[in-house]
């Protein structure tokens, strides 16, 4: 086999200091078929288009999550059992694993959590606008999905601030940068075999085991406490599995959509015509909310590993070949978007994968993150509080993670 | 009544994301114990419709009931 045309690089955690690199995912799209990117000692193939995107994730047998690990590089077997968690499994495990928790997460059950939720978001803008704007992060953009999640989860919101924190370290450890020494939070476990690499996922099972054993001897009606009774009951939840389920929501359940409403108001600064236009309508619509999920694309990338030797594109997959699904490439796809560099409200199709492309790791949190950019803009329309970034954001050197540490926001 | 499709749900595959109860909730409810979709009405639907829901059914637990031929998935009777 001749070898396959070379990827520019997307890897690079440096490159997202600027931004998503899109003029390299259109050369990437426009090139028949696939693109292989190297990698370390091996690579993987590119998918950046919306169709191709749709495929991977539609066949988990073909294309697997637990082989490997979803991130682009392979992890030992060792750190794969420590690490299994809903994102790097697949049937029967992922199947048993969601069930635990899916129905607190279901739209009937996320709309019950509109009033906490507006709640914590008018307290979060009325001091926003009091202070004439500021970080719209620090002051908006994180405290309310952190709150949100944890009341859903039925963990005490007054630890919020401590969880954000340990948030904000995991982001790190998705740079090649990470700052905290590997015995920080007491931490003795090999870093391999904890989620991001970071000593900050050490801290947060340890807050989860405490959690889930004060709800064993004390049970309430919550998230929580239901993990906790599947553990003890019918081996339907290991010790390790609740550990890593705890990581993931808490984690997931926050920092994605605190990029989402991040990006949100900077697209608002940039497309003032759009914020107008919100205001004339007088409503927040659910095609504004799936426009902000698109634009923002808070998760980059997930891998698959294939199962079998297969064809995507016309280009040949081997069994073993590592496939990485860049989302913000098929979220601007030009065969499924008109003006895809447009931030526009009114899309009336708008089928982003920033939940990822549909299969059964679409994103546990979807409707509880819709909620909460619907309650929030409702919110700032009751307000007419219309943003305007000052400066440039600070982003995080990540290419996994949309991430941006801070943004000046000016009310006017 | 070709236009009509008849669905069902594979419990095995689903995982209770609750989709289907978003789009068709007169059919369509994710038990609360089970934590996977439940058929709480005759589960006939315009094809269109039929089919735009199982596109998003993430699991694939949504099929077409391929057991059932286009007469005989016609909506019930209410004369």
């Amino acid at each position: 086999m001749a070898s396959p045309a070379t990827s520019p690089d997307i890897v690079s955690p440096a490159i997202y200091l600027e931004g998503i690199p899109h003029s390299q995912f259109s050369e990437i799209m426009a090139h028949p078929g696939l693109l292989w990117h190297p990698y370390q000692d091996g690579g993987f193939w590119v998918v950046s288009r919306h169709a191709d995107t749709k495929t991977v994730s539609k066949q988990p047998k073909l294309f697997s999550s637990a082989v490997g690990h979803t991130n682009l590089w392979d992890l030992k077997a060792d750190a794969l059992e420590a690490r299994r968690s809903i994102i790097d499994t697949d049937a029967p495990d992922h199947t048993r694993l969601r069930r635990l928790v899916s129905k607190a997460f279901t739209p009937r059950n996320i709309n019950l959590w509109e009033n906490v939720t507006r709640e914590i978001a008018c307290e979060l803008l009325d001091d926003f606008q009091y202070a004439g704007g500021g970080d719209w992060v620090s002051m908006v953009a994180a405290p309310l999905p952190i709150r949100v999640i944890l009341s859903v989860l039925g963990v005490p919101v007054s630890d919020a601030d401590y969880l954000v924190e340990l948030s904000n370290y995991l982001v790190e450890g998705t740079t090649d940068q990470p700052s905290l020494a590997a015995d920080a939070f007491g931490n003795t476990t090999d870093l391999d075999l904890l989620p991001f690499g970071s000593p900050a996922s050490h801290a947060l099972f340890e807050y989860g085991e405490q959690l889930g054993a004060k709800r064993k001897s004390d049970p309430k009606d919550d998230v929580v406490t239901q993990l906790v009774m599947a553990e003890e009951d019918g081996n339907r939840l290991s010790a390790a599995e609740y550990r890593n389920l705890f990581h993931v929501l808490v984690f997931a359940g926050n920092e994605t959509t605190r990029t989402a409403i991040a990006h949100g108001a900077m697209a608002f600064s940039e497309f003032p015509d759009q914020w107008k236009r919100l205001e004339a309508d007088g409503e927040i619509s659910a095609p504004a909310v799936e426009e902000l999920l698109r634009w923002a694309t808070p998760v980059l990338h997930m891998r698959r590993t294939a199962t079998d030797d297969t064809e995507l594109s016309g280009t040949s997959i081997a069994r073993g070949d590592k496939v990485v699904m860049w989302y913000p490439a098929a979220n601007r796809d030009p065969a499924v978007y008109d003006h895809p560099f447009d931030f526009d409200i009114s899309r009336e199709t708008n089928p982003h994968f920033s939940f990822g492309g549909g299969g059964p790791h679409f994103c546990l949190g979807a409707f509880l993150a819709r909620m909460e950019i619907r309650i929030l803009l409702e919110e700032m329309l009751n307000r007419k509080l219309a943003l305007r970034q000052v400066g440039a954001a600070d982003r995080v050197a990540s290419n996994f993670i949309h991430g941006i540490l801070s943004v000046e926001m000016e009310v006017k | 009544m070709t236009d009509q499709m008849r669905l069902c749900v594979d419990a095995g595959l689903c995982i209770g994301v609750g989709q289907c109860e978003l789009l068709e909730p007169e059919i369509f409810r994710v038990d609360d114990d089970t934590g996977t979709s439940t058929v709480i009405s005759a589960p006939i639907l315009p094809s269109q419709r039929a089919e735009a829901l199982v596109d998003q059914c993430p699991s694939g637990a949504i099929q077409i009931d391929s057991d059932v031929s286009p007469t005989q998935a016609r909506p019930p009777d209410t004369g």
